[in-house]
Order: C-alpha cells, then sequence, then structure tokens
C-alpha cells in the first residue's frame, strides 16, 4: 500500500497507476492517486479550509478553480460547518472526514484508504461507510481493513494478502461461498432425556450431528450438516417436535467471510 | 515548493514559534544595542551585529529543529510525499519559510538604525553589508538545523544536536588555530567593517547547499530503506 502511493520506494517489481509508472514519473503517478493513511496524521495547527487548501495546492490544482473545489469537497464531506474550526479541536470522526476530503482534493482516480473507520463509533462508521460507498460510484476506491464485515458491506472485489503473497482475488459473495460448510444448521434446544442423537436415524438426510455448546440454562446447541443441498429446518421442526423436543432457536449456518479468510490464510500457512 | 513555504511559514506565526523568534531575538538585540551605544557611546550600527550573531547561535534551532522531525512524528510526512512534490521542493520549502522570517527579523532591526540616525550618521552601505552578511550566517545555520531535524524523530534531539554544533564551531578557534576557518561565526566576522569577503561568501553558500543536499539525500534514503 506504502509502496502503490509511492510513500516507499518498491525494491523489486514496477507499481503502474493509470498506466503511469511510479518509479519513472513518480509525480505524475501521485497525481491520480488520492491517499488517507492509517491513524489520519493532519496539520492540527491549521483550521480544516486551511488544511484542504493546502493540500490542494501540493496536488497542483488550477489556483482559478481551486476555492470552488475546495468549497465543493467541504460540502461533499460534510465539514462545511466546521471549515473555520482548527483541527486540532475536532473529534476522530471529523478528523477522518478531513483527512478523506485531503485525499479527495484534486480529483485523483483512484483512492486509497487505509483502515478508513478505526476508532469510531457506530454511527460516525455508517457515516463514513456511507460516504465511501457514494465515492465509489465515481472513483476507485482502495480499502484495507480487518474489518471483514465492513469490507462484505461495501466492497465488491476483494484481495487477501498473507505474508507478502496474494491469497485469493474475487468478489466477498463467491469468497463466503467458496467454504460455505454445505447445508448447515444451528439448533438450540431443550432436551432433558438427550433424544438429539436418534433423529439422525430418522432423518436420512442428515450427515452428522455434533454438540456446539451447552448453555447455562440447560440448553444445548447442535449443528447439524445436510446431505448434499437439502433445506432441513422444516423436517428437523416436526421430527423434533414429535420426540418432544423443543426447539429454542434455528437459523442457517452461513459462511462469513471471516471463514473464508481463516481457510485461506491457514490452507496458506501449512 | 511556494505551498509548503507558505503553510510553513504561516504555521510559524500559528504557533509561537515564530513570534517567540523574532521577540527573543529582539529582546536580546536591544540589550546589545543599549550597552553598545550608551557604554560606548557609538552611533555605529554594524557592530551590534557581532552580538546579533550570537544570539542567532542559540534561537536558530527554535525555528528549525521542528520542520521535519514533527512532520515524521505526527505522520504529516505520508501526506507530503505522497503528494505530487518533490523532496527537494519540499527541503526548499521549509528552508525558505525560515530564511523568510529571519529577514523580517532583519528588517526589524532597521528600527534600531531608525534610533541611530537622530544621533549620529550611520553608513547605510556598511549596514546592509552587514545585514547580507547576518543573512549568510542565518541560512548555513537554518540548513543545517534542518538537516539536524531530518535525522531524528525527536525535535529536541534536533535542537541539540543543532545548538551543540554551532557552539563547537564557534569555540574551537579557541583551541587551535587550524580551526579558524571552520568557525562560521568568524566568518561573518569581516562583513560589518563593510567587506564582502567573496571566499567567505562562498562557504556560506556551498555550506547551505551541502547542508541541504545532505537532507534531500537522507529523507530519499529513508524513503527506499524503509
Amino acid at each position: 500500500m506504502n509502496m502503490i502511493t509511492g510513500f516507499i520506494e518498491q525494491t523489486q517489481g514496477e507499481v503502474i497507476v493509470d498506466g503511469v509508472s511510479m518509479l519513472k514519473k513518480p509525480k505524475k503517478a501521485k497525481k491520480e492517486i488520492g491517499y488517507m493513511p492509517e491513524g489520519v496524521p493532519l496539520y492540527t495547527d491549521l483550521n480544516v479550509k486551511e488544511f484542504v487548501t493546502y493540500m490542494a495546492q501540493l496536488k497542483q490544482v488550477d489556483k482559478k478553480v481551486r476555492k470552488e473545489k475546495v468549497q465543493k469537497i467541504l460540502e461533499q464531506t460534510g465539514l462545511k460547518d466546521v471549515q473555520k474550526k482548527l483541527i486540532r479541536n475536532l473529534s476522530r470522526g471529523y478528523k477522518q472526514r478531513v483527512s478523506m476530503a485531503g485525499a479527495l482534493v484534486g480529483e485523483p482516480k483512484i483512492l486509497i484508504l487505509d483502515e478508513p473507520t478505526v476508532g469510531l463509533d457506530p454511527k460516525q462508521i455508517t457515516e463514513i461507510r456511507n460516504l465511501i460507498k457514494e465515492l465509489g460510484k465515481t472513483h476507485t476506491v482502495i480499502l484495507s481493513s480487518h474489518i471483514l464485515s465492513e469490507v462484505s458491506q461495501i466492497c465488491n472485489k476483494v484481495i487477501i494478502i498473507n505474508k507478502g503473497k496474494i491469497v485469493a482475488i474475487d468478489t466477498p459473495e463467491n469468497l463466503e461461498n467458496k467454504v460455505s460448510n454445505g447445508n448447515s444448521v444451528y439448533v438450540t434446544v431443550e432436551d432433558p432425556n438427550n433424544k438429539v442423537d436418534t433423529i439422525k436415524n430418522k432423518i436420512k438426510d442428515i450427515k452428522k450431528i455434533d454438540l456446539v455448546q451447552k448453555n447455562e440454562d440447560g440448553t444445548k446447541q447442535y449443528i447439524i450438516e445436510a446431505n448434499g443441498d437439502v433445506d432441513l429446518r422444516k423436517t428437523i421442526f416436526a421430527e423434533f417436535a414429535k420426540e418432544n423436543i423443543t426447539i429454542f432457536e434455528m437459523k442457517k449456518a452461513d459462511s462469513s467471510l471471516e471463514d473464508a479468510f481463516m481457510k485461506l490464510i491457514e490452507g496458506g500457512n501449512k | 515548493m511556494w505551498a509548503v513555504m507558505k503553510k510553513e511559514f504561516k504555521s510559524y506565526f500559528y504557533s509561537p514559534v515564530g513570534y517567540v523568534f523574532i521577540g527573543l531575538f529582539l529582546i536580546m538585540f536591544s540589550i546589545f544595542f543599549y550597552v553598545d551605544v550608551f557604554t560606548y557611546q557609538s552611533t555605529n550600527f554594524e557592530y551590534i551585529f557581532y552580538s546579533g550573531a550570537t544570539i542567532l547561535t542559540f534561537i536558530v534551532p527554535i525555528l528549525t529543529m521542528r520542520t521535519i522531525a514533527e512532520e515524521r512524528k505526527s505522520g504529516t510526512e505520508q501526506l507530503l510525499l505522497t503528494s505530487p512534490v518533490s523532496i527537494t521542493q519540499v527541503v526548499m520549502g521549509k528552508f525558505l519559510a525560515a530564511t523568510a522570517i529571519v529577514v523580517i527579523t532583519e528588517l526589524c532591526t532597521f528600527m534600531y538604525f531608525g534610533i541611530l540616525s537622530f544621533f549620529g550618521t550611520p553608513h547605510i552601505t556598511t549596514a546592509l553589508v552587514t545585514l547580507l552578511g547576518f543573512l549568510l550566517l542565518a541560512i548555513s545555520y537554518i540548513s543545517f538545523g534542518i538537516l539536524a531535524s531530518s535525522i531524528t524523530e525527536n525535535q529536541i534531539i534536533a535542537g541539540v544536536i543543532t545548538i551543540g554544533f554551532f557552539i563547537l564551531t564557534w569555540f574551537l578557534p579557541g583551541f587551535s588555530e587550524i580551526f579558524t576557518n571552520f568557525s562560521l561565526i568568524n566568518m561573518f566576522a569581516k562583513f560589518p567593517s563593510g567587506q564582502i569577503d567573496i571566499a567567505d561568501t562562498v562557504t556560506f553558500i556551498t555550506f547551505t547547499i551541502a547542508c541541504l543536499l545532505i537532507t534531500i539525500i537522507f529523507m530519499q534514503r529513508r524513503k527506499s530503506v524503509r
């Protein structure tokens, strides 16, 4: 990431940004990139407008349109009301926006956001995410994050990198499906006579039943795996009722991006 | 480059640094002015700058110690290095901003010239030559200060290195004659008598360029080694 933005020089290989080599023509390549670094470093002794203007100057935005462009970006990132405030006195969420505004200025084709939602409260997180989604319509956004639910929400392509090597490139849905563990159902039941195991013989589609955990209130959670692509929930409900097992909760096991990530990383380490 | 310079210049006055530098210099300068003019009954404007040069030794680090060290510590270095400006432009911008502060300070000293011209006829050309010499001394000090700031993340260490180096070059001639030509402050000595010494002028300028170049090389190096 640092190499793409030109912060570190690459020792091997080549970074090509929109057809321009970062090593040979760094100024031209850097112009196409808006970078929001991790930990949002900002000049805290400037006010918001001054900071964005400074970034515009650094990115060589034409002097005639600079004021206009800066105002437009302040509006877009919702900073208009605080533009006269010192950055030092802003909350973390606002600082994040200022950093984002700094990245946006100069109309780069590519936006690189490093952990954009770290340290924010839930409301701010949704705000920033919406902003990113909005930006995604007009820019190429490269987002690095360790919050995978966020990734599967916002991104339409995921690259998982383990120890410097690319492990997977795909859409989040495909990655999730790739590792999905068949057709499984989680059930939480009250089963005083331990009859759950006998169910396996009654429904022939069940491959296996595993105890996941015993809850404090005496209920037990099982995972029931099906043979092939069958939805078991209906039959389970019917059979459990016959055996006098009370179902407290039943849900289909969705594999998440987290599972995909774990599997891919573990596979890579072996 | 101008963008960096403008922002750095503004920053000097957003933080107390700029005021402290100019204020401290003028207070000290006034004291020396008082001592020189009233004790020795002279209306010589230039000679106060001998003392002025020693003040510079102690206050230039205030100006330079934060320049690059702070950018590195707060991470704003990333913003600079990932925007389409070269390291040379960044370093030059910072250098020019600090130089501008010194120029402002020099302009302030004209009020002493004004006071003196009430009581006598101070020489305007020698005064200007002195100011030129003073500026040359200042830019070599500043460039070294920036160099010191680029090798560490800690402002204080950068400041101490800078002051240490200046004091060293100041007092070394006292230990041995050999070092006379290495002392920046000694090189300044001829200017107040009204002569522009080519050798000294060239030395000041080469020293400045050398320090700035080393700074640029350091920053470039760090970029590829990190």
